[in-house]
Order: structure tokens, then sequence, then C-alpha cells
């Protein structure tokens, strides 16, 4: 059993960018936990993804070993916190299985949304904060600034905060002399039955689903029958280890300690992150504190641009599940795209990565849907169904009311840039709760928004806005009523199923305009006058018409010609295989895809 | 019957050519007259054609070698021979011998009477050489004669055009031939196209530029017969409205095509592969298909409906009983509804409008009547 007092469990958060993962990096390495050889750059963040786009996706927790001036040994273990709004839960349970955390800020960009989300997490969950004030040696630094950013809005004393360079290794010893002096020991390590917080899980071909634990109290070894405590499952526990950095088999798991348990388990997907393992000869009765059921928020349809590659793309899902149990899938059909699944995703990132992955990582070419959030929607005669598609929204006459999920955003921003985010919160439906001055070139923003209306395009918006210095933390807040109907695209009379959305009724008309327009400017010319209208039941709010095709005739046909001809006919026989036929006019896939990417 | 000659290469044209050489062309004829004893026709027939090329290039004792191999064949029922000339090409001797020989027809690549377009067009003659021609040829009698005229040229203008089509009418051809200038791969105003030095015009600006010829000639006495072809009643050119009608044709030369009995194909588009494919007797040919009933019936009607005579569809029910004629019913029906086609009596004929959109007519009969020899693979 390690010396509880010789054991600390931290993390690292961050906005994105200011040097999380560097800094991790440094930490291995002072400790020898990884050879400078088999360094790779930025080691935590394996996947290609999470590399390319600077975000860490998954939590990769690893044990180091620190040997203190004194010569004593302590155990230190690292729980990588993910980087993106999306994963703000799972971030809370890997928060929830350490007693102190290290707050990274750019001392030249100071704090940022994220900054402040991850801190306030940390802090609701009376985690010591260990300020650090990264990249000094950046030209741009502004150390003091950075100091009076922590007390006035995070009300850290600015002179706590450590000042480094993770990337040149500046104050590092100073950064482990703060975890050893400051963060506390494990806690909760004397409740009388087992507990282990599941912070994580993996799928291992070879061994299955393996969880990342925290153990807070009792020991658990290979062998011993395990409950997760959220549904009473039972499983038997194949192995024990820990990471340094890669999964090390060890006798048993002790309080304090951060590991690996190898369960029974056959799929991620049963495996509910934040739930307590406990042992099933003696069960603990009460959870560690903070668990919670995660939904998916955002939902889209995706569809195989081949039709014939829906087999592939429904194993590739599969396959993604079984390491993303937030990722949600059941097959649907549409009309104008034929065979594919709604997915449930956590938030529009964790929907681009999931699209992305299927697109490199199984090499299909895939289309999405708008994304769509989930609607209550109170029938007339009082059933209340959540509505996950905009197709299935009920007939308006049946509808007593419809309530959207709305989050509360944390913005912060230049302040000249105020008056142009107040417009865009505005344009999307939003209240401003609060305003706060963060010295005198920064706000921040605090404002309740649908949540449909930032799936879109809210956080590219704000980065364009703002060139790039703004930035957005969200949390779920509270379900809404609100003035919600069903725009439907109809071509010639026929609707377009892959093109209806729900939309707040002050929109709906300027909406339906935009997609009008587009679809106009996409579709081809047909044999005869196409109509586009944008409706609202049998309400049409928008109408666009495609002139007929005026000319299309070649000139010269004569004997040598037949067979040339002929082949161009062919040929756009073939191309009209691939479109769909929505009532008489023939839509090419490209114009859907079109249509819904230029609108998405 | 294609003469692969042509002194240099229009901007605009993608047939096959070669540049003359005496050699060359004494190979060539010696090579004529084999295929065609190789392969004669297999009963008499009806029309002959000189296309290229330029036939009118041959010199006069070269054009009635070519000549004797049709003179020497069964001419029991020929009631057309065309060939086609440059306008700077045409001299006395060579009219004569054609005439001698019993051309019927000679068919002018004019394209323009303003020199301007014509020198843009890299047409080597100007409105001089045009009319110099004009009067050998009526000199000469030739029963019928036609003027090739192109348009919506870069540059050109609907008054140009105008002009362009009364000019030819104030010379009285028996037949005029318009011609959309189409941008083809491979031709010098390809490259300048893609190279932006020249524009497409608009479909609409080319539709007005059609329907300005159609109005003007039909004003003229000139009947239209086929989107791009006009004659004075009596004057149409049968050996196309063969080709339109989908009977039996045979190609002989380079790049010459065929259709005959189950099958079509089109010989090399190269003179030394043709010729050595005539000499050991194993012709180079490409693009052979073998034409079933369906596809005929399918040609039947898209090609039929470029003709102002249309297609009768009873007639081509009872040609082609096996194709797959119920398979059109919704299309006609709903081109019909858009005022595309109209039917009158037993035929269906393209309106003016639905002319101007023969090629998306095209491509949606060959879908509408593929649709169920597609259905069952999936």
């Amino acid at each position: 059993m390690p010396d509880l007092k010789k054991t600390r469990n931290f993390c690292i958060i961050a906005h994105i960018d200011h040097g999380k993962t560097t800094l991790s990096d440094r930490l291995l390495e002072a400790t020898n936990t990884v050879e400078m050889r088999n360094m790779k750059e930025q080691l935590l963040d394996s996947m290609d993804l999470e590399r390319e786009r600077g975000i860490t996706i998954k939590c990769h927790p690893v044990t180091l070993l620190y040997k203190a001036p004194d010569g004593e040994i302590w155990t230190l273990n690292l729980i990588d916190t993910p980087g993106h709004v999306d994963f703000s839960y799972e971030v809370s349970r890997s928060l929830a299985a350490c007693e102190g955390a290290l707050l990274l800020v750019d001392a030249a960009q100071g704090i940022e949304a994220q900054t402040v989300a991850n801190c306030h997490l940390a802090m609701k969950q009376d985690m010591v904060i260990v300020p650090i004030i990264n990249k000094i040696d950046l030209p741009g630094a502004d150390i003091d600034h950075a100091r009076s950013q922590l007390e006035e809005v995070l009300a850290i004393p600015g002179d706590e905060a450590v000042l480094a360079s993770a990337k040149n290794g500046i104050g590092i010893s100073d950064i482990f002399e703060a975890i050893l002096a400051r963060m506390p020991s494990p806690r909760w390590y004397d409740f009388p039955q087992a507990r282990a917080l599941v912070f994580d899980c993996v799928f291992d071909a070879f061994k299955g689903v393996i969880c990342f634990v925290r153990i807070f109290s009792g020991s658990i070894r290979r062998g011993q029958q395990i409950v997760l405590m959220s549904d009473g499952t039972r499983t038997e526990v194949k192995e024990v280890g820990v990471f340094s950095p890669k999964m090390r088999p060890i006798d048993s798991l002790d309080p304090g300690s951060v590991g690996y348990i190898v369960t029974g388990i056959k799929e991620v997907a049963d495996i509910r992150l934040g739930d307590t393992i406990t042992l099933a000869d003696a069960p603990a009765k009460e959870m560690l504190p903070g668990y919670q059921e995660v939904r998916p928020m955002v939902f889209a349809g995706l569809y195989p641009i081949d039709t014939s590659d829906y087999e592939k793309l429904k194993v590739s899902m599969a396959k993604l599940r079984l390491n993303d149990s937030a990722f949600v899938y059941q097959p649907e059909s549409s009309v104008a795209l034929g065979f594919g699944f709604r997915c449930g995703f956590l938030g529009l990132l964790h929907m681009e990565i999931v699209v992305e992955r299927i697109r490199r990582e199984y090499d299909l070419d895939i289309i999405s849907t708008y994304p769509s959030v989930v609607y209550l929607v109170t029938k007339s005669d009082g059933e209340v169904v959540e509505v996950q598609n905009p197709v299935h929204l009920p007939d308006p006459s049946e509808i007593e009311q419809v309530e959207e999920p709305m989050i509360r955003a944390t913005l912060h921003l230049p302040n000249e840039y105020i008056g142009d985010i107040l417009a865009l919160v505005m344009e999307k439906r939003g209240m401003v709760e609060n305003t706060e001055t963060i010295d005198a070139q920064r706000v921040m923003l605090t404002a309740l928004l649908p949540l449909n209306e930032i799936v879109v395009d809210f956080n590219d918006r704000l980065k364009s806005i703002t060139r790039g210095y703004g930035s957005m933390d969200y949390d779920f807040a509270e379900y809404q009523v609100s003035k919600l109907v069903k725009l439907d695209i109809l071509v010639n009379g026929e609707q377009v199923d892959a093109f209806s959305s729900v939309v707040h009724t002050d929109k709906a008309a300027a909406k339906g305009r935009m997609l009008c327009a587009k679809l106009k400017e996409i579709l081809p010319r047909q044999l005869f006058k196409v109509a586009i209208q944008a409706a609202v039941g049998s309400n049409v709010v928008a109408r666009e018409t495609i002139g007929a095709l005026r000319k299309d005739v070649t000139a010269k046909c004569y004997g040598g010609d037949i067979s040339r001809k002929r082949k161009l006919l062919e040929k756009q026989k073939e191309g009209k295989k691939r479109m769909k036929q929505i009532g008489k006019v023939a839509i090419p896939q490209e114009a859907f895809i079109d249509i819904l990417k230029s609108t998405n | 019957m294609h003469v692969p000659f042509c002194a240099r290469a229009c901007d605009f044209c993608n047939f096959y050519q070669e540049r003359p050489d005496r050699t060359g062309i004494q190979d060539y004829l010696a090579a004529m007259e084999r295929e065609f004893a190789l392969y004669p026709p297999a009963r008499p027939f009806e029309t002959v054609f000189w296309g290229g090329g330029t036939p009118g290039l041959l010199k006069a004792e070269d054009l009635r070698r070519l000549g004797r191999i049709i003179q020497n064949a069964d001419t029991r029922h020929l009631r057309e021979w065309t060939v086609e000339m440059a306008p700077g090409s045409v001299r006395e001797d060579k009219l004569e011998s054609l005439r001698e020989m019993g051309v019927t027809r000679v068919s002018m690549g004019v394209q323009s009477f303003d020199d301007g377009l014509l020198e843009r067009l890299g047409r080597p003659h100007t409105r001089r050489q045009v009319d110099q021609a004009i009067d050998l040829i009526r000199k000469l009698e030739f029963p019928n004669w036609n003027l090739d005229l192109m348009f919506a040229l870069p540059g050109q203008t609907l008054t140009q055009w105008e002009a362009d089509i009364r000019a030819a009418m104030e010379r009285e051809p028996p037949h005029l031939s318009t011609y959309c200038l189409t941008f083809e791969e491979d031709t010098t105003l390809w490259v300048r196209l893609q190279k932006g030095q020249v524009h497409k015009r608009s479909e609409v600006e080319e539709a007005a530029f059609y329907e300005r010829a159609w109005d003007l000639l039909a004003s003229g006495g000139y009947g239209q017969y086929e989107v791009s072809n006009f004659a004075r009643p009596g004057y149409s050119c049968i050996h196309n409205l063969n080709t339109w009608r989908m009977h039996e044709w045979l190609g002989y030369g380079p790049s010459a095509s065929s259709q005959l009995g189950q099958r079509r194909w089109t010989n090399a588009h190269d003179l030394e592969a043709w010729a050595t494919g005539v000499a050991t007797a194993r012709p180079a040919r490409v693009d052979e298909v073998a034409l079933t009933p369906n596809l005929l019936a399918q040609d039947c009607v898209v090609f039929g409906l470029r003709m102002n005579e249309g297609i009768d569809l009873c007639h081509l029910q009872k040609r082609y009983p096996d194709a797959d004629w119920p398979a059109l019913d919704t299309l006609l029906a709903q081109l019909v509804e858009e005022a595309l086609i109209e039917v009158t009596e037993a035929r269906w004929t393209l309106t003016r409008s639905g002319r101007l959109l023969a090629d998306a007519i095209g491509s949606a009969v060959i879908g509408a009547m593929d649709a169920d020899a597609l259905a069952p693979a999936s």
C-alpha cells in the first residue's frame, strides 16, 4: 500500500493551446517516466485527430514517481482532461478523481472562457488549485496582467502563481514543489467500504472493456467480484494495473491510487462515466458524488453518399461506439438520402469528431443532415414526446407546446467587440444575464441561449467577429417553452425530408428564403419550371422558381455523330441514376451535399 | 465516303483530317478502291455522300478516280450524290468532273459572309471566293446545293447573324444548314476557350440565335426539316434523312461510320491504321456496338424527334415490337403537358421550345426506356 502522505492526484486545466499537453510532457520527462528517446512530441494526445486539432478528447492518466530534493519518492498521478465544452461532464469526472489541479494560464493571452469554466468545475469539488502562468518567456507575456486577472476573475491570489515556461522547461521544479506542498493527500480513504470512481474507459480487442479508475477506499484485486453501483451490474476483475505510462499489471489497486481495471464487460456502452465501483461481498451503499447520466444533446442523420456503403457505415459506427459511449445511433431512412443512421452526440464538436473519424479511419464518404437538438413536445392530448428529428415533429394542430434546451454560455472577449457579440447573442435568440469586466481590455458575458441556435455556427461567428480572441464555454441550463415550428422545403410541391428543420417562428421566413435561394443556385435546371417553396405547415413563407432549361441541343448530328451522341446521352443517363427523384424533379446528390454543407 | 484531307485545320473543327501530299492521296485512293471491293454494299444504294476533311481539295483526276468506285457499283437506285467543298478549293474543272460522274448536290462550308468573323474562325476563304464558287456551282447547274452557316460565334451579334442569313438567302441556295458553334475538344477554339480568350455564349443567347434563324428562314421560304437544316420544298438531303430515320448506311475511308444489320461501327480515325486494316483485310474499327431492338427504338425516337416530321409512334412500335414502349408513356405525357411535344394524328413532334431542348429530351427518353433493363440488377 502506497504511502498516502506521499501520494498526490492532480490534473491540469487550461484553455485550448495554453500549453497543457506540453506541460504534461515536461512532467513526464522530469520524472523519467518516459525515456527521452521514447518521447514523442506531445505524448499524451495519441489520436491523430486530437493532435491535429490541438485538443484532447480522451483522458490518459499516468503515474509519475517523483524524487523530491530530500530524496523521498512521491507517487504523483496525473490525469489529463479533455479540452472542449462538449466534454465538460467528462472533465468534471476527471477532476473528481483528483484533489488538486494545476490551472494553466497563458501569460500573453490571459484567462479565457474555458479557463474559467474548468476552474469553476474544480472549485465546486473543493479542489486545491495551483495557478501557473505559462509561456512567461514569450515576447508578449504580461505576468502582472495575468496575476491581476487571476485575482479579479477567479478570486485566486495572484502571488500564488508559479511562473513557468513548459516549452523551455522553466519553473518545472517549482511546479513539483507546489504540488507536494499545496495539494492535499488523497481524501476519503477511510470510508468503510471499497469505492472507486470510473473516470474513463476504453475498449481493447484482447482484454475487452478497461475502466480507468481512481480508488478512494478499499483495495481491488484480480479475481474479485465488483459491482457498478449506478445499475448494479456485477462483473469479475480480470486484471488491475497502473499507467507508467503504458498499462502495467500490478497485484492490487489501493486507496488513493489511480489505475485500471479490466472487467468482464463486453461493451464500453455498458459503462457509465462517473460510476462508482464497489466490491460485491462488502458493497458500499453510497456512490461517490457527482454521478450523472450523460445524454446526447445534438442529433443528426448520417448517410453514406454511395448507398452501397450502408453496411460498411454500420460496422464503422459499431466500432466507434466501442470507445465512445456518448455516441449513440439508430437506423433511419430518408426519402432524399436513402438509408442511414440517426446519431446522437454530446455537442457539435463531438459530432465533427465522429464524422471525421468515420471519413478517415473507415474511408467512408458520408453526408450529415442538419444537426438538431432534442425538443420536448407536449401534444394536445397531454402526451409529452421527445423529438430528435425535425421530420417527426407532430402536425402543428396537435401541438400544445414545444420546449427547447437552453444552455448557459460564458463568453470571454476583448471589449471592442462587445457590441457585435451582443448583436450576435440577440440574433441567436439569447439573453445576456451578466456582464463582467475582467480587466481594461476584456469582458465576460454570461448568456442564456437556445442550444439549437449555437449548434450551427455560433462558435465560428464568435471567433470571426473577435478575430480569434473570443472564447466560449457552455453548460446545459434548462428546457424552455419556445415558439418553434417545423420548416419544410418543397420542390414542385413534394417535401424534401432531408431539408426539414425546426426553427423559431420569427426566423422561419428568413431561413426559408435563404434555403430557397441556395437551392435555386444549386439545382440544375430541368425541362420544366421548378417551384421551390419553404413552408411552415401549409403556410408558404418563401418561394423561388427555377426557370426551365432554355437550350440543350447539339447542332450537328450526322452518321458519324450518332455514336458520339449516343455515348454522351448514355453518360447523362448514368448521371441521372445517381440523382434522387423528388416527384418529377431529379436532384443530384451533390445538390444535397452542397445545401447541407453551405447552410450547416 | 470520308476524304480525310484538309489544307489547314479550322479553329472549330474536330473532324478527322490529314495534311494532303501526293503519295498519301494516291495510297488513300487505292485503299478506298480496295475497301469498297472488300465490303461492297449488299444491295443498291440510294445516296452517296462525300464528306471529310475536304473532298473538294482533291484534284479533278483524283475526284474522277474516287467517282469511278461509285460509277462501277450498282447505281440503279442512286437518287442523290453529295460532295462537300470548301469555297477556296472550288474550281471549274473539278465541278465539271463531278457533274459528269453524276454528282447531284454540292455542299459548301461558307460559315459566314463576314470576312472579319471568317478570319476569327480560321477559315481560309473570303466572301469574294464564296461568291465565285456559287457562280460556278450555278453555272454547272447542280440540281441541289447547300451552304453551311455558323452562328453564336465569338464576337458575333444577332444583327450580324441576321445579315449572314439574309446574305445566304439572297444567293438562293436550294438548301441551307445553320450550325450553332460548339466548342469541341482538340480544336484551336477549345484551347482558346480554356485560356479564357473566347467565351461561350449563354444558353439564352444561343437560343435567341437559333430562333432568329428559324424565323428568318421560314419567312424566306426555307422549310426547317431538322434542328440545323432547311430547304426549299423537295430539296431536303435524302442522305441525312435516311440516317435520322435509323436506316442503314455504309462508311468508307478513315473515320467513316456505318450502321448495318445489327451493328454500328466507325473506321479508325487514323489514315495509316485504316489503310493497313484494308490492306490486310482486317478492318481497323472503333466503337463497334451491337444494335438491340430497344437501342434502335430509342435512337429512332431520339434522332427522329430532331426532325420536324417527328416520329410515328405506331409505326415504330410495329418496327420494334419488343422495345419498352410503355416506359415512354409517362415521359411523353409530361413533355406534352410542358408543351415541349405535340401530338398530331399519329405523329409526335417537338414544339419550337422542345426542339431547343432535343438533347435533354433525348437523354430523358433513353433514361426512361432503359429504366426497366437496369432495375433487376439491384
